[in-house]
């Protein structure tokens, strides 16, 4: 090689050097490089002297394989492969350059032999790679595998097929796992998110402040204008518990509240009025429940939690104050606080019970006690009006704060303020003060309702019980809470055109019953029920003998006489008898009617004399006149007469009288 | 009203003795707005309400002694209101660690006659202003913030020139005496109001000139 400046390829040896061996302490021992001598003689060593080849022909080869590369070149000297070969082809273009110039030079011949095989090869190669990527001549087609190819390529198949189906399986759980892991962020994220939101619609309903790392909130009444000094502070806490892993239920709510313990569960105040008392021993805790109040769909559990938990608040001020009202008030039956119960007596034999019933979500289980045969006599109007007394009571207490004019002026009522100045007297200061309270009011209305229904059940007993006359009554539909009215008609069945004599307008108030004639006279009754039955009968007595009045009228008899309260005749014990007689057109025949509440009625009729059969002789009277003269009376046997009431009998009774024309 | 004409004596409001804690700072009025959005927070919730008020100061003077001090209030703004007489007492020196003024109060609502009527009794007027602000309340609290303007004509209160560009904040409780909770309450309030106002004791008869 030295001497020829053309050649150029350099040959090193690999500058590793052999490792003879390694000490104990790390340190490694070189076998030390071979001299150049040395060297050259191992190569020579290696020297195969008696393969022998015919260089000629194989230099001819060359050429004609050197052309084809030019040629090769020239062509396609784009191509990017071909670059790359292009250097490979140089260098051996080069060595062979100097096999050609130096064929001496034998040991590198089976080193050109190898790359020129090689050269060919890739040639080739690339041809075949050429035609198939244009696609023009040739076109690659599967060629089925034989089966019975045998069985070591099947094998080969298989594990080939296995190991690419590993790949592609470990691919897929990579990318299953990232995925999974991004949703679980995502979810994650979105319950956070899912606590803010709820948090910020909780903060739009309710009062929330932060103290220290809690949400604390508010669930009094006391910005409403509330005294009550319970607290009423929930804590805002973040629902965590849940496991990631399951299902989501429909009602997970990210935000949950923690209401005080004496808050939860559900509470309503029971009014009732009982007729007898029962033994101050019995009174004791009333234990009363009521089915929970179903949850309006799409309202956050949250909210309908806090709405209990206040709820309870309230029912709990409500008797709270209601109590210290019974316990302050002096009243000549006092009111007894017992427990949860307050009872009061509005009339005697009669007791308002007001219970605070208080159930708690554990007690639920105990509900179904075999001691609920007893029927439903809660007053839901009252517990209503309490409820709203109390929202009055706070509002009246919120409004009632009013800023002063001018700005020094102290706090207080506006009113009294100018008590001074417009010289109020000692009544008008009282009445500025004086304020009814809850008690006070609740058993007004209490006593009302009462009345008012027992008002209408007497009415109704007697309408059921009379059929004549017949008892309407109209109850107003509006009402105040201490007055309501009914209007009462007695009239007859078949006449009730004619016979308008009785309307009562009945106010009913809260201790007393005002009751209002058509002509304007005023009767007042007490709350006693016998009072207005017997007020009642008497009433419809008169209807009767009113009655016969408007028939006479009609009938064109004349009314000889008429009297609402007859002085004479057995003594009622209800009210009084009344009488009326009438007289035929003619004059001859006269019917005088009696009507008691108590003794009924009794109904006689005078014929005329001549009609009697044995005239008495009288030696004085002799005139004929005198005959016309009606005589004596006889009694009609009422309850034999035809008809299906007493005005139809009346009226049948009448016409029988009545000569025809 | 039974003033006494010439010695001073210390005015008690019949069986209560009531007294005005009171502690007083101004802002600027840059800083009103500011110092009203965090009252309205502060303060219960009730709609702020706006005061136009015009105060006379009537003087009696004796032959000895300071002279006796009235003070006569009526609102401009709701004129059918009746006006407010108020005497205040000299502050007590007692604790030095209270944490407000104390002072003895006495307040009487009167009809519309009473300029006259102090008048006839031998009080002279002093001095007169108008004050427009803002009032509002927490609990037994007052806080009025407001803006005090000079009568440039005697009795015309349309005339007026504002003293300073700044508004007065008071905050004040009335209480009977002896009750020294109530000026640990107002200290925490004005704690609170503490980067937009700084409420002090202020005594004013330190500030006379």
């Amino acid at each position: 090689m030295a001497g020829v400046p053309a050649v150029q390829v350099s040959i090193e040896s690999s500058c590793e050097k052999q490792v003879q061996e390694v000490a104990l302490d790390g340190t490694e021992t070189y076998v030390p490089p071979l001299s150049m001598s040395q060297n050259l003689a191992k190569l020579a060593e290696r020297i195969d002297f008696s393969q022998g080849s015919d260089s000629d022909g194989e230099g001819e080869e060359a050429v004609a394989g050197e052309t084809r590369d030019r040629d090769w070149l020239k062509q396609e000297p784009e191509e990017e492969e071909g670059k790359k070969m292009m250097d490979n082809v140089e260098m051996k273009m080069r060595r062979r350059g100097t096999v050609k110039f130096q064929p001496s030079l034998w040991p590198w011949d089976s080193v050109r032999n190898n790359l020129r095989s090689s050269l060919t090869e890739m040639c080739v190669l690339y041809d075949v790679l050429s035609v198939v990527k244009a696609k023009r001549y040739m076109a690659l087609d599967p060629v089925s595998q034989d089966p019975s190819a045998g069985k070591s390529p099947q094998v080969f198949q298989l594990m080939s097929k296995k190991k690419s189906l590993a790949t592609a399986a470990q691919l897929l759980l990579k990318g299953a796992e990232k995925l999974s892991k991004s949703v679980a962020e995502n979810l994650e994220n979105r319950r956070q998110r899912d606590f803010n939101s709820e948090l910020l619609r909780l903060r739009s309903q309710w009062k929330l402040r932060k103290v220290g790392d809690k949400i604390l909130g508010d669930l009094s009444y006391r910005s409403a204008g509330s005294l009550f000094p319970h607290q009423g502070t929930f804590e805002v806490i973040k629902n965590t518990d849940l496991d990631l892993d399951k299902r989501v239920p429909g009602d997970y709510c990210p935000l949950d509240v923690q209401t005080p313990s004496d808050l939860e569960g559900s509470a309503y105040l029971k009014v009732s009025i009982q007729k007898q008392a029962p033994d101050i021993g019995d009174l004791g805790t009333v234990d009363l429940f009521r089915r929970q109040p179903r949850t309006k769909a799409g309202t956050q559990p949250w909210h309908v939690k806090l709405e209990a938990a206040q709820n309870v608040l309230l029912c709990k001020e409500i008797f709270a104050q209601l109590s210290r009202e019974a316990v302050q008030i002096k009243s000549q039956i006092p009111h007894i606080v017992v427990k949860n119960q307050i009872i009061s007596q509005p009339f005697p034999g009669l007791q308002l019970s007001i219970s605070l019933c208080h159930s708690t979500g554990d007690k639920k289980n105990q509900k179904g006690s075999p001691e609920r045969p007893k029927p439903d006599d809660h007053l839901y109007v009252l517990e209503h009006n309490l409820h709203q007394l109390m929202r009055e009571f706070h509002k009246q207490r919120l409004s009632s704060v009013v800023m002063p004019h001018p700005a020094s002026a102290p706090f207080g009522h506006k009113r009294l303020r100018l008590a001074g100045p417009q010289a109020y007297d000692k009544t008008e200061i009282c009445s500025l003060q004086q304020s009814q309270g809850l008690l006070e009011k609740i058993i007004k209305q209490a006593k009302h309702i009462f009345l008012r229904s027992r008002t209408a059940r007497t009415i109704d007993s007697l309408a059921s019980h009379i059929e004549d006359p017949q008892i309407q009554a109209h109850w107003s539909n509006i009402n105040d809470v201490y007055e309501s009215s009914v209007k009462v008609l007695i009239t007859s069945q078949g006449y009730e055109q004619i016979c308008k004599s009785i309307q009562l307008q009945l106010n009913i108030g809260v201790e007393q019953i005002r009751v209002v004639h058509r002509d304007g006279r005023v009767v007042t009754l007490s709350h006693q029920e016998q009072e207005l039955q017997d007020f009642l009968l008497s009433q419809m007595s008169q209807h009767q003998v009113h009655a016969v009045q408007q028939l006479a009228k009609v009938m064109g008899w004349h009314v000889l006489s008429f009297s609402n309260h007859v002085g004479l005749g057995p003594v009622e014990s209800i009210g009084n008898a009344s009488a009326i007689t009438v007289a035929s057109a003619n004059g001859e025949y006269a019917i005088s009617v009696r009507n008691g509440p108590e003794s009924g009625c009794k109904v006689l009729v005078q014929f005329p004399r001549s009609h009697t059969k044995e005239q008495p002789k009288s030696e004085v009277v002799q005139d004929a006149k005198w005959t016309h003269l009606r005589g004596a009376y006889k009694e009609v046997q009422w309850s034999k007469m035809e008809g299906r009431n007493f005005v139809y009998k009346m009226e049948l009774l009448m016409a029988a009288l009545t000569p025809c024309p | 009203m039974e003033a006494p004409p010439v010695t001073v004596m210390p005015v008690t409001g019949g069986s209560i003795n009531m007294m005005e804690y009171l502690l007083q700072g101004s802002v600027l009025d840059q800083a009103l707005e500011s110092l009203l959005h965090r009252l309205r927070g502060l303060c219960d919730n009730m709609e702020p309400e706006t005061f136009i008020d015009h105060e006379l100061v009537y003087l009696l003077k004796g032959q000895q002694g300071n002279p006796f001090i009235l003070r006569a209030r009526h609102s401009l703004s709701h004129p059918a209101v009746p006006w407010h007489l108020r005497y205040l007492g000299q502050p007590e020196a007692g604790d030095k660690s209270r944490h407000a003024l104390v002072r003895n109060c006495l307040d009487v609502s009167a009809s519309h006659s009473l300029p006259d009527f102090l008048n006839e009794m031998g009080f002279r007027l002093d001095h007169e202003f108008v004050a427009n602000g803002h009032i509002f309340r927490r609990g037994a609290l007052k806080v009025v913030v407001s803006k005090l303007s000079r009568v440039l004509v005697p009795g015309n209160t349309e005339n007026t020139e504002r003293l300073s560009l700044s508004y007065l904040v008071e905050l004040s409780v009335l209480a009977p005496a002896g009750q020294d909770t109530v000026s640990d309450d107002m200290r925490s309030f004005a704690e609170q109001l503490k980067p937009l106002v700084h409420l002090e004791k202020i005594d004013p008869s330190k500030q006379r000139h």
